[in-house]
């Protein structure tokens, strides 16, 4: 069964089309690598599927219900966690208190998350030892991980990651698509969508990819399928170079 | 208990759990000390002025809950703390219909009355696509400030117009104990200067707590995780407004006379002080903020009559300076561990 089904979204700014009739599905288990140069409609595609932001045409389902008209607390409810481009944690909260916000029930006296998860998390984004501290005095990437982690505690069935690895090392790049990689294997989320202009990093945490290319699906594929395709070459890869 | 409270540190300090463990120690050390301080020396006007002190704290608590912990800045609370005083006020000298009433009821009828009125304000302010924050809502509440001592002003008979209310009902249980004066009303203070404190401090350390924490950090995500940011914020607007109507009703019987300034924009700013001195985001801070301040102002007009304003203005302006984040933000600084 999908998890996702997108059908001709579309959004335009002031007569900017930024995402043209775009269709999309995802099954259960699948990462998704989006792909696209700056400006393709990529993020702006994510914030659409969040709620963050309503298509003016199109519709947007997650498993059985239609979220197109729902807001972005109500997709979230719903089980859709969202990683930002620029990070969005709680700076002057511990590492701790950060995965708490995750954690503990959305809708006061619903169950929460089992104690023991916190505990996973922490371990898995490796940031146990200090758990107690501020998130302010994380570097970048830890910051990028603790906020990964604040989303998964939330016990998302969509995790959607806009470009992960802004502004990281390479050293930092690998560890994050270790993750995503651990985070798949676990199925952390039944589904996720990872927005990258990276294309290696895309090849390493991603079997299937959607290229975006003026608001619109360029092509579709794996990674091979994608770089050998001519269209990609030409309005894509053949920038980068 | 939910699981989670034992990791919720509800007074906002970084630092591993032992660390926070001595501090609160720490913290509770320095209260239960300030509090017994006046009933050592047995100077009864200096306990009589602590016990006002301590209902000062109180209001400062309910000002830090909303500001320091939420981001709420409020520039008209005042008119709860002023306002529970009007309530009680109204309600015990009138001589009306079913007035006057009994000053324990009309105490309780302060802190429902402050409650509703938060509650309705609330749904205006925090809700919908037009939700305040930062300077738009302090600029309502200040609005509410303005208003509030306009109507008391033009209240004529019911609110006394500007020369108030005078409060003839005494705190304590007829023939039996009076908490009007002294230790007595020291007493009462402590315990409800206390009981805020506690009160305030479990909220924190909630659910509710430490959402609203991650709304002072960052609202936009605290919604984006699904939460219901405008109740969160409508419950601790609540509880700070109930707070403050109990703390000032009190505080007005033991002045007995309530009048226009005690709702208005200086009486707000004046707790503001108290809080930023004390330090934002504390606890104590608001009570060190709130009994020192009056303190060295009471201290300072005895000994320099025409100068003791400017020499409490320059205090402020340095210790502000030196300890941006207050006496008690200072001293709970940040550390990266």
């Amino acid at each position: 069964m999908s998890v996702l089904t997108i059908e001709g979204l579309t959004k335009s700014f002031r007569g900017f089309t930024a995402v043209r009739d775009v269709s999309l599905e995802l099954k259960g288990g699948e990462l998704r690598g989006l792909i696209g140069a700056n400006g393709a409609g990529k993020s702006t595609l994510l914030h659409l599927i969040y709620g963050r932001l309503q298509a003016d045409h199109g519709s947007i389902r997650f498993g059985d219900t239609d979220v197109t008209q729902l807001r972005a607390r109500d997709r979230a409810r719903l089980g859709m966690g969202l990683v930002f481009q620029v990070t969005s944690i709680f700076l002057d909260l511990t590492i701790e208190e950060n995965l708490l916000l995750g954690a503990v029930p959305k809708v006061a006296g619903t169950p929460s998350v089992d104690p023991g998860e916190v505990e996973r998390v922490l371990e898995l984004i490796e940031l146990r030892e200090i758990r107690g501290r501020r998130a302010r005095h994380l570097s970048h990437g830890e910051q990028r991980w603790l906020e990964i982690g604040m989303v998964l505690l939330t016990k998302p069935k969509l995790l959607l990651l806009d470009e992960p690895t802004s502004g990281m090392t390479r050293a930092e790049s690998r560890r994050t698509a270790g993750l995503l990689r651990e985070l798949q294997a676990a199925r952390a989320a039944e589904a996720m969508i990872v927005v990258e202009h990276n294309i290696e990093f895309i090849r390493l945490v991603s079997d299937r990819v959607t290229v975006m290319h003026r608001g619109e699906v360029l092509a579709d594929g794996t990674i091979d399928e994608v770089q050998a395709n001519p269209d990609v070459e030409a309005s894509y890869l053949g920038r980068r170079h | 208990m939910k699981w989670w409270r034992s990791r919720v540190p509800p007074l906002g300090f970084a630092g591993l759990a032992g660390a926070q463990r001595r501090r609160r120690g720490v913290e509770g050390i320095l209260l239960a000390a300030a509090m017994a301080f006046p009933l050592l020396s047995g100077d009864t006007f200096l306990i009589d002025r602590v016990g006002r002190y301590f209902l000062f704290a109180a209001f400062a608590i309910s000002v830090d809950l909303i500001w320091g912990y939420g981001g709420l800045f409020t520039f008209g609370h005042a008119a709860f703390f002023g306002g529970g005083g009007y309530i009680v006020g109204v309600l015990t000298t009138n001589e009306a219909a079913f007035l006057p009433i009994p000053l324990w009821a009309a105490l309780i009828a302060a802190v429902v009355g402050a409650a509703l009125f938060a509650l309705a304000l609330s749904y205006f302010v925090f809700s919908g696509r037009g939700a305040l924050r930062g300077v738009e809502f302090a600029v309502v509440t200040l609005a509410v400030a303005v208003v509030a001592e306009r109507f008391t002003n033009a209240g004529g008979s019911l609110t006394g117009g500007q020369n108030g209310i005078l409060l003839s009902a005494s705190l304590g249980i007829p023939g039996v104990i009076s908490l009007q004066q002294g230790s007595g009303f020291y007493a009462l203070a402590g315990v409800v200067l206390l009981a805020t404190y506690l009160g305030v401090q479990r909220f924190l350390s909630s659910r509710s707590g430490l959402i609203l924490r991650g709304i002072r950090e960052n609202e936009d995500r605290v919604d984006l995780l699904g939460y219901d940011v405008p109740a969160i914020k409508r419950r601790a607007f609540v509880l700070s407004a109930a707070i403050a109507a109990l703390a000032g009703g009190i505080f007005y019987v033991h002045e007995g006379i309530v009048s226009p300034g005690a709702v208005g924009v200086s009486a707000s700013t004046l707790v503001l002080l108290w809080v930023v001195l004390g330090g934002r985001g504390t606890l104590l801070g608001p009570v060190v903020g709130a009994i020192l301040l009056p303190y060295l102002t009471a201290t300072l007009s005895g000994s320099l009559l025409d100068i003791w304003l400017v020499v409490v203005g320059v205090i402020l302006v340095a210790v502000i300076l030196v300890l941006p984040s207050g006496i008690f933000g200072f001293l709970n600084r940040d550390r990266a561990t």
